[in-house]
């Protein structure tokens, strides 16, 4: 994907630079850290590296000439003659007013693969650090990746089997970004246990016909009951942060959902403070929304907690990956021929112990009394 | 779609049949009058499904309080439940 290279800022008072000199063409393949040209105030002389492997794919800037900063330079592309995008990423637009807020190079790195907007941030410094965005992150509670990590797409060739490329829809992009978290950031454990599911069943039968319920409450008690487990198990709810315990103070319960051909992780919110007929409801509620493809905001990030059924496929077990700053998502799964099922537990070793999760799991495996 | 009796009968088994079919189950032989939950062609996923597609197919929004047997169970009920809500 082609991405600019923005003319830096080489100090705080000056808004425009002059392009002393550009080192590249275009078409030219360039390798990331290699200076591609110098900028330069009357203060000072600044070096411009490339931010990725790539093709030049267009020069705007010229040598001689002023640029504001912040404007695009040059763009760079993975393929040799992609083309660029219309316009310049909101993420991407550099604040040239203030000048104190600009990103960093791997903050500006970190925007780009996450798709934020560097205004949306607060900053604690003179200039937008990573550790900003990761701060933001978790008060918006989005997934992030590890700084210094190479994403695939920044050192991955083209295969030399003709095919083409296509962009990732939303819900692609999040499942990429939900398996990076997982990859670079937690220290994801698994474990399971056999179990038997007649107690499970009886106890979400007679819920039903208590209650008139037109769908099988088994899951959403299930996942209730992980709330409960929770609720009275606090650090079960938490994730680390820059090598700090996060301690969450309200539950969100992800709840997978198939919609098609998109599988949606739906949220309710603080369901600590929900009775089971009302978190039954509030789950009902997100999974219609789900199905419907019409899940807000609020209902479709924020999962401090996750759950998993793949039972209705006949799946007898599955591992799922980790949503973003959770530390535990537990699969459910089909019964085998012997009547046994699996309760399985994707954990995060940084905040759980593998005792801690089989806990939780031996714990969940029992309806209330 | 017509808000004709008929017509809503048959787009609702229509679409518990082809809901069936994905599960590899059968569903030609439910009758109008039979608990939908408790005929087993559908699980809850496909249910919710179904009431999804119920409220689209209608741009008929429920209530969570009105995803209940008396109002959604059947045909019949699916079909009385909208008839009432939209004519009454």
């Amino acid at each position: 994907m082609p991405s600019p290279l923005y003319v830096p800022r080489v100090n705080n008072n000056d808004d425009s630079v002059r392009v002393v000199e550009l080192r590249v063409k275009e078409g030219e393949f360039v390798k990331r850290g290699q200076i591609l040209g110098a900028v330069e105030t009357d203060k000072a002389v600044l070096d411009v590296p490339a931010e990725r492997d790539g093709y030049v794919l267009k020069i705007l800037g010229r040598s001689g000439e002023t640029a504001s900063v912040g404007s695009v330079l040059l763009w760079l592309g993975e393929i040799a003659g992609e083309q660029m995008a219309e316009q310049t990423p909101a993420a991407l637009v550099v604040d040239t007013a203030g000048g104190t807020e600009r990103p960093t190079a791997k903050a500006r790195e970190m925007l780009r693969e996450l798709d934020l907007a560097a205004a949306a941030i607060p900053v604690a410094g003179e200039r937008l650090t990573v550790a900003d965005i990761e701060a933001w992150l978790v008060t918006q509670r989005k997934p992030a990746r590890a700084p210094g990590s190479d994403a695939p797409t920044a050192s991955e060739r083209t295969p030399s089997v003709p095919g083409e490329y296509r962009e990732l829809s939303g819900e692609e992009r999040g499942m990429f970004s939900t398996v990076l978290w997982h990859r670079d950031r937690a220290a994801p454990g698994y474990l399971e246990i056999e179990y038997d599911p007649a107690p499970w069943n009886d106890y979400a039968a007679r819920y039903a016909e208590q209650n008139k319920l037109m769908l099988s409450p088994l899951l959403p008690l299930m996942a209730f009951r992980l709330v409960e487990l929770a609720k009275a198990s606090p650090p079960i709810n938490a994730t680390v942060v820059n090598e700090r315990r996060y301690q969450y103070h309200q539950i969100n319960l992800g709840f997978t959902v198939q919609a098609g051909q998109t599988l949606y992780l739906a949220v309710v919110n603080a369901a600590q403070e929900l009775t089971a007929a009302r978190f039954i409801d509030a789950l009902g509620e997100v999974q219609r929304h789900a199905m419907a493809h019409k899940l807000r905001p609020s209902e479709s990030s924020g999962a401090t907690l996750a759950f998993s059924s793949m039972a209705r496929w006949n799946v007898s077990r599955h591992i799922p990956i980790l949503p973003p700053y959770t530390s535990l998502i537990v699969s459910h799964a089909a019964p085998n021929a012997s009547g046994h099922a699996v309760l399985g537990a994707s954990y995060d070793h940084r905040v759980l112990s593998g005792f801690d999760a089989a806990q939780i799991l031996r714990a969940l495996a029992q309806p209330p009394a | 779609m017509q808000l004709d009796r008929d017509t809503i009968k048959a787009a609702i088994r229509s679409k518990v049949i082809e809901l069936a079919k994905a599960l590899n189950i059968d569903a030609a032989a439910l009758g109008d009058a039979d608990i939908i939950p408790a005929a087993g062609y559908l699980d809850s996923s496909a249910i919710l499904e179904l009431i999804v597609w119920y409220e689209q197919a209608y741009d008929f929004p429920l209530r969570q309080e009105d995803i209940n047997i008396d109002n959604l169970g059947s045909i019949d009920a699916m079909t009385d439940f909208l008839l009432a809500r939209k004519t009454g």
